[in-house]
């Protein structure tokens, strides 16, 4: 599904200085995995969030996708692959603000040719359990709804592969969990989740961790019995009562 | 792309960034409400101008004014030239062919007209029985003059109907004495209506006497200001104005290298005057309206540079999200035209309404000139897209990595 061969990215100018965000990284991630990207800041994990989401091009190395080097595409063509393939949720949730949750759920299929966009809003809502608040504007919901609508936008258009980028990282350890939760369902249904992560605690969620430390893949490993955020809800749940 | 919902979505956004919108539609509203106003009331002017003109001057009239007109400001400087003479008129009419009729000018200062304990200032103009035709102007009531009353300085008068219906109100006025300043006169006629002529004289208010009366009775002065002439065949009116430029010019023993001590206004001159007017407001008042629409459109560039500044991680996002440069582009160009497209019709609205005011309290008639709706909306389109270019670029180039982090 996805190939990186060789893949570095160098920021700075020949002769300045240079900093190597990542150094001759390879990886393999196939269809329906479920992968934490964990490192801690500036191990160049969010260079790679970057690279694996076609934000930005690495400076050498190879990029397949679907066993098509898109590295070498242009700036449209990449937004279009951005569009159809790829569902990205951020930790700033970066939603427009005053703004309803089906409009913002809406806003990747604008930029596709598919009809029935309010409608494929509303049932993408409904996944991730929200389809009684999709006239909500985004400032009227709380963090972890917030980044459930996030969610909901990245599964609009239905895409391969779904990039989190610290999805957790603004929300509480239950918000944190109710959205880990969705992931791991969406990955049940056949999804590749790929999260990026600081907090291994999370990354424990996925079926496979890759660290990065300076750029470098230092482990990459299968974790045998992942957790369950839904179980882990349920204790929580308990717990409290 | 679904274009559809871009154009939706920049409603949507406008409408909630509303001081934004609100500066960025004043400076359009402004512009087009100014030139609404401009341009219909120089339209209304303009159409009401060639009415009238046609009225009172159709092609085959030559007017004849006593002293040089000044065709700069586009109307007559009041001489106090004596030397046009009603004998000038006839001698005309001996030696030029192709004239049928003439109707002499002369008129009073304002002078108190009286009925009873009733009272009206207005200007006394003289008449012929001619000037019926002449002028285009008959009576609704009572009788016109005829030559008899010319001959025997008959102390009869003509009166407007706002004259008739200030001194006599609903009484019959035909027959009645009424004094002009300490002269006795039977009022004859009234005259059909005519409303406001071209230099803002309202033609209701006339009274008009014998020619003869008035200059011997009510001025004591032997010359007249001026005279209209009916020329048979249109055609030939420019031509024959040169003839009766040269038997004036004979008449008043003028030499070659001496101008003219009256002037000769024919259609073709009349309709210099007419665009020399028109072109005050349809040309020199737009001109004005368009810094106000300059202004707007750079007050446009500003507040949307501000508003991208703004939507940094917006941008970053849709780009994300699979829109191209050339879709941000869109959204940014069309959010800019549509701003200005709304303060468009606004000023149009502004403007009209302010035009159909000013005329209806003034009495004229109201029309939309089909070019005020088309510049009121075409235009703004225009400004938005140009004024939206530089945003919209910027907005189209941002990296999405930066916008985002």
């Amino acid at each position: 599904m996805i190939q990186l061969k060789n893949i570095s990215k160098i920021y700075g100018k020949d002769g300045g200085q240079q900093i190597k965000a990542l150094d001759n990284a390879s990886l393999t991630i196939d269809k329906g995995e479920f992968v934490a990207i964990i490192g801690a800041s500036g191990s160049g994990k969010s260079t790679m969030m970057n690279i694996l989401g076609m934000l930005d091009r690495p400076t050498s190395g190879e990029y397949y996708l679907e066993n098509k080097e898109v590295s070498t595409l242009t700036d449209d063509e990449l937004a279009h692959i951005r569009n159809k393939k790829i569902g990205f949720v951020f930790q700033k949730f970066h939603l427009l603000p005053k703004t309803t949750a089906e409009e913002n759920v809406e806003l990747p299929l604008i930029y596709s040719d598919r009809k029935n966009t309010h409608t494929l809003a509303i049932e993408a809502l409904g996944k991730v359990g929200l389809s009684n608040r999709s006239k909500h504007r985004t400032n009227e919901l709380s963090g972890g709804q917030q980044q459930r609508v996030a969610i909901a936008r990245a599964l609009v258009n239905e895409p391969e592969v779904i990039l989190g980028d610290e999805p957790t990282g603004n929300l509480d350890s239950k918000s944190g969990l109710e959205v880990v939760g969705v992931l791991q369902e969406l990955n049940r249904s056949g999804k590749t989740i790929i999260l990026i992560t600081h907090s291994s605690e999370i990354a424990e969620h996925a079926n496979r961790v890759i660290r990065i430390h300076d750029g470098k893949i230092t482990e990459d490993y299968k974790v045998e019995q992942p957790l369950d955020a839904r179980a882990e809800l349920a204790e929580l749940e308990k717990t409290n009562n | 792309m679904n274009k559809y919902k871009i154009i939706t979505s920049s409603f949507r956004i406008l409408r909630r960034n509303k001081l934004n919108t609100f500066f960025m539609i004043l400076g359009i509203v402004i512009g087009i409400a100014a030139l609404s106003i401009t341009f219909s009331m120089g339209k209304g002017a303009e159409k009401q101008l060639t009415e009238k003109v046609k009225n009172l001057f159709s092609p085959n009239n030559i007017l004849i004014t006593s002293g040089r007109v000044e065709l700069e400001s586009g109307r007559s400087s009041e001489s106090s030239v004596t030397n046009l003479k009603i004998e000038d008129i006839e001698a005309i009419m001996n030696e030029v062919h192709g004239i049928t009729m003439y109707a002499p000018i002369q008129v009073t200062p304002d002078r108190d007209v009286i009925f009873g304990n009733k009272n009206i200032s207005t200007a006394i103009n003289g008449g012929t029985a001619e000037g019926e035709l002449v002028w285009r102007r008959s009576v609704i009531a009572g009788e016109y003059f005829t030559k008899a009353d010319e001959k025997s300085l008959a102390r009869v008068a003509l009166i407007g109907t706002k004259i008739a219906k200030k001194l006599f109100e609903n009484s019959n006025p035909i027959g009645e004495q009424i004094r002009i300043g300490a002269v006795p006169f039977t009022v004859k006629g009234v005259l059909e209506e005519k409303g406001i002529d071209p230099h803002g004289t309202d033609l209701d208010m006339n009274v008009i006497v014998p020619i003869t009366t008035l200059m011997s009775r009510l001025m004591n002065v032997n010359y007249i200001i001026g005279a209209k002439l009916e020329v048979e065949d249109a055609s030939q009116t420019e031509d024959i104005a040169i003839k009766v430029t040269s038997v004036l010019r004979e008449r008043h023993s003028l030499n070659n290298n001496e101008t003219n001590d009256f002037s000769i206004v024919t259609p073709v001159v009349v309709k210099e005057i007419i665009g020399k007017m028109n072109r005050v407001f349809t040309l020199f008042l737009p001109l004005i309206s368009g810094i106000a629409l300059v202004v707007g459109g750079v007050v446009i560039v500003v507040i949307m540079l501000m508003s991208v500044s703004r939507r940094v991680s917006e941008i970053g996002l849709r780009k994300a999200l699979g829109a191209r440069p050339k879709d941000i582009m869109f959204q940014f160009l069309v959010e800019a035209s549509v701003v200005s497209l709304l303060g468009g019709i606004l000023g149009l609205a502004i403007g009209l309404t302010g035009t159909w005011i000013f005329l209806f309290s003034r009495g004229l008639t109201f029309f939309i000139p089909w070019q005020t709706i088309l510049f009121g909306v075409l235009f703004p389109v225009i400004i938005g897209i140009v004024a939206g270019i530089i945003p919209a670029r910027k907005a189209a180039q941002m990296d999405p990595i930066e916008a985002l982090s």
